[in-house]
Parts: C-alpha cells; structure tokens; sequence
C-alpha cells in the first residue's frame, strides 16, 4: 500500500517536476537545429493544462519560482516569466470555474486566449523595460506553433493523467 | 443579464484569489510580488543585483548537473564509435602532422610579420599575453529562440568584467553581457542584440557585423556599391575599443552573411580576453 502511495506522490509530481526541468535545465523546446523556424513554449501549455485539469498537481507558488528560474537561466529581467506564467494560470483558473466539462476544441480556443495575453504582456515588458531585441517574427513563430501543439500535448497529458494519475477532472 | 455580470465577477474573483490544496498562495498576492520583484531588478538596486548575481551562480550550477546526463550520453557513444575507427583515426592523423609539418616552415615567417601587423595596429600583447586570458568551461548553452548567448563557469572573480572579449582557438565568438561572481554570460556574434565593427579584403572594407537570431550573422552597413564576394576572412577591426584589431571571425557568403569559424552551438571551453582596450584620449 504504502509503496503503491509512493508511485502515486511520483506520478502526481511528474508535471511540476517536468516544468521545473524546462525551466533549469538548458534541455528546451526549441528545435531550430532541426527545422529552422519550430520553436514552442512548453511550459504554458503545462501549466495551462493541469491548472484546469488537475491543479491539486500544480502550486501557484512552483509556477511563480519555475518563472524565476527561467528568467535566470534566459538572462530575462527577473519577474517577466512568473508574470506570463500567472497569466496562464489566471486563465485556466477562469476557464476551470466558468465551466463543467471542457472539449479538446474548447480548451485550445481559451489557450488561444491565454497565450496571446501572456506573450503580449511578456514582450511588452521585454520591450519597454529591457534593451534586449527580440525577432517579432520569432514571436509569432513561437506562438504559432505553441498553440498548435496544444492539441498534441493535451492527448499526452490526458492520457497520463488517465493512466498514471487517474481519478476526475478538477 | 445581471446575472451573467454576477458570474462573471464570481468567476474573475474567485479565480484571482482561489487558494486551497495545492494552491497555497492566490495568484493576485504572487502577481503583486513578482511586480515588485520585476521593478526591483529592471531598476538596478544593488541589493537586489547582489541576490541576482548569487541566483544566477547557484541555478547555473544546478542547471549544469541537472543537464549532465545529457551531454555524458553523446559523449560515451562518440567514445564507442571513436573506439572502433582507432585505425581510420590514425591515419587521418598522420596526415594532420604531416600537413603541420609543412605549414611549421612558414611559422617563423609568419610570427613576425604577425608582430609588425600589431605593432601597426597598437595592440601588441593583447592577445597573446596569456595572463591575461581566462579559460572557462560552457556550463549552458540554452539554445533560445529569442537569445543566443552561453553561461561559462567564471566570474569577476578571476578579473572577468562586462564588455570583454570571448574566443575560441583566438577566433572571436562574443562577449561578456552579464558577470556575476562566479559565472558570466556570453552574448554570442550571432545574437540579434550583437553589433560588431569589422574589417575585410585587401582594401581593408569596414562594416559591422549585426546578429541576425539566426546560425550565421550579417554584414550590414558595407561600402556603397559594395559586391561582396564569397570566402573573404572577416577580422575584427577594433573600432569599438572593446574587441582586438584582427580577431578573425569568420568567412563572408555570397548572400551577405558570415559563416563562422567557431560554431557557436558546438561550444565547451573558451577563453575570455581579459584587457580591455583603453579608452582613446584626444
């Protein structure tokens, strides 16, 4: 029993720990050597996913250091991904209590909605209060292809959370 | 319709202040203070440059052994692959001290005229002043879409300060943007934010050489009416005080571009150039 409760802890900490990893590690989604232009932003998907789905596995608090970290580890003003990052969560959280059951499609057009207002306030803030430059055509690569990975990173996180996590939706 | 405001508010409020299980703080108490924390640092207090330089020392560490698994993995199967071509390896080698043999003829030659260049240029013992140079080790070289830049493992602990000169094999690949005391990051040529007074071809043609986000930076700025050609070597022209006149960086393209010597994703070690160029007095 108690080693099936230990499996469960692990399974329950496999987000969280992924996001952590994402955010310290220099392992990134961004598979420019393969094809030059294919960049996503992983973590918002994650943290929009199991916000709404199961935020028992995901703490504002871990979100908001994973933010941190990232933003050390980029060489961004400290704070600036937090910020993106508790947008996400905001959204998700919306979503979650507006409504009852939510669809693949429903998901991925209020992800639309929460991507674009955190990567505005992302690069507005990038902009006004840092003298890095950053490519807007990168920008829009970036979120094009964020938002269309949404559907396949949904199906994977759905079929670990009902596999490995098991139990109803939040 | 009342009703619709009613929960919509209810919704936005709960979401903003919801707490319970897992979330033990309400996402508007963090987005207050990572604000103050985003202002904190956007405006340079010394304190809080202090917390960020000690932060960034210990998560580039942890980064660092977090990632090893990954960089041990290629490297045990190259040592494998390299195992088994030992003889294929030899050969090639034989060839390599062979080749190093013949240009060895040309090496006093060319040491000295090397000399009289610098002395032209007023940069003599800039570069090869060994003690004036850190060797440091890649700790991360995250791959960003947005910034091309790499951690090493020194600091301004062994003398390394903002705006100094990073090499490889003395070919230019970026310079210090950020130094914390025991770890510094590199802004690589190729970055967007990267702008480099350079040199090229017999008629000694100035341009800057602009990161482009991309692999290969760009030559902008040139002569008017300029036809660039491909294959010239690009050095460093030294303009901006910070890099040393004649620092070879790459070769141009014909679509305008520089092809690298050093490729800035295939990084380990690098040597930071510790003098910096002084100021000109008029």
């Amino acid at each position: 029993m108690a080693k099936i409760n230990l499996m469960t802890k692990i399974f329950n900490a496999g987000p969280l720990l992924l996001l952590y990893y994402l955010s310290i590690s220099e392992v990134d989604t961004n598979l420019e050597k393969i094809f030059e232009i294919f960049t996503f932003n992983l973590p918002i998907i994650i943290i929009y996913f199991w916000i709404l789905k199961r935020p028992s596995v995901m703490g504002t608090g871990h979100i908001f250091i994973a933010g941190l970290i990232n933003d050390v580890v980029m060489g961004f003003p400290l704070g600036i991904s937090s910020l993106s990052y508790l947008v996400v969560c905001f959204f998700s959280n919306y979503v979650r209590n507006k409504s009852v059951n939510t669809t693949i499609a429903s998901d991925w057009f209020t992800f639309f909605i929460a991507l674009i207002f955190a990567n505005l306030l992302f690069f507005s803030l990038l902009n006004s209060f840092s003298d890095i430059a950053i490519s807007y055509t990168k920008i829009g690569y970036n979120t094009f292809f964020t938002l269309f990975s949404f559907p396949i990173m949904w199906l994977i996180f759905s079929f670990y959370q009902a596999n490995f996590i098991g139990g109803q939706n939040a | 319709m009342s009703v619709n405001r009613d929960d919509f508010s209810i919704a936005f409020r709960s979401a903003l202040l919801q707490r319970g299980g897992a979330q033990k703080f309400s996402i508007l108490s963090l987005f207050i203070l990572t604000i103050i924390i985003f202002f904190l640092d956007v405006y340079g207090f010394t304190v809080v440059q202090k917390a960020r330089s000690i932060i960034n020392d210990v998560v580039f560490r942890v980064s660092y052994i977090t990632t090893s698994p990954l960089r041990i993995m290629p490297d045990v199967s190259t040592g494998i692959a390299g195992h088994f071509n030992l003889k294929e390896e030899n050969e090639k080698l034989k060839k390599v001290i062979e080749n190093y043999k013949s240009l060895d003829l040309n090496l006093e030659y060319l040491t000295n005229e090397n000399k009289n260049l610098r002395k032209v240029l007023d940069a003599e013992n800039i570069i090869n002043d060994k003690t004036n140079m850190v060797l440091a080790k890649v700790l991360i070289d995250r791959n960003s879409p947005f910034l091309k830049s790499l951690i090493i493992n020194k600091g301004t602990r062994s003398g390394i300060k903002k705006g100094m000169a990073v090499t490889q094999n003395n070919y230019l690949i970026g310079r210090i943007v950020d130094a914390n005391h025991l770890s510094s990051r590199v802004l690589l040529l190729n970055d967007l934010n990267s702008r480099v007074p350079v040199t090229f071809d017999s008629n000694s043609s100035q341009a800057i050489l602009a990161g482009s986000g991309i692999k290969n930076p760009k030559l902008e700025y040139l002569p008017e009416g300029y036809v660039l050609e491909d294959g010239i070597n690009v050095y460093a022209s030294g303009k901006d005080r910070i890099f040393a006149p004649g620092t070879p960086i790459g070769k141009t393209t014909n679509d305008g571009e520089v092809k690298l010597y050093i490729d800035p994703n295939q990084l380990s070690f690098v040597t930071v150039i510790l003098t910096r160029q002084n100021k000109e007095k008029f």
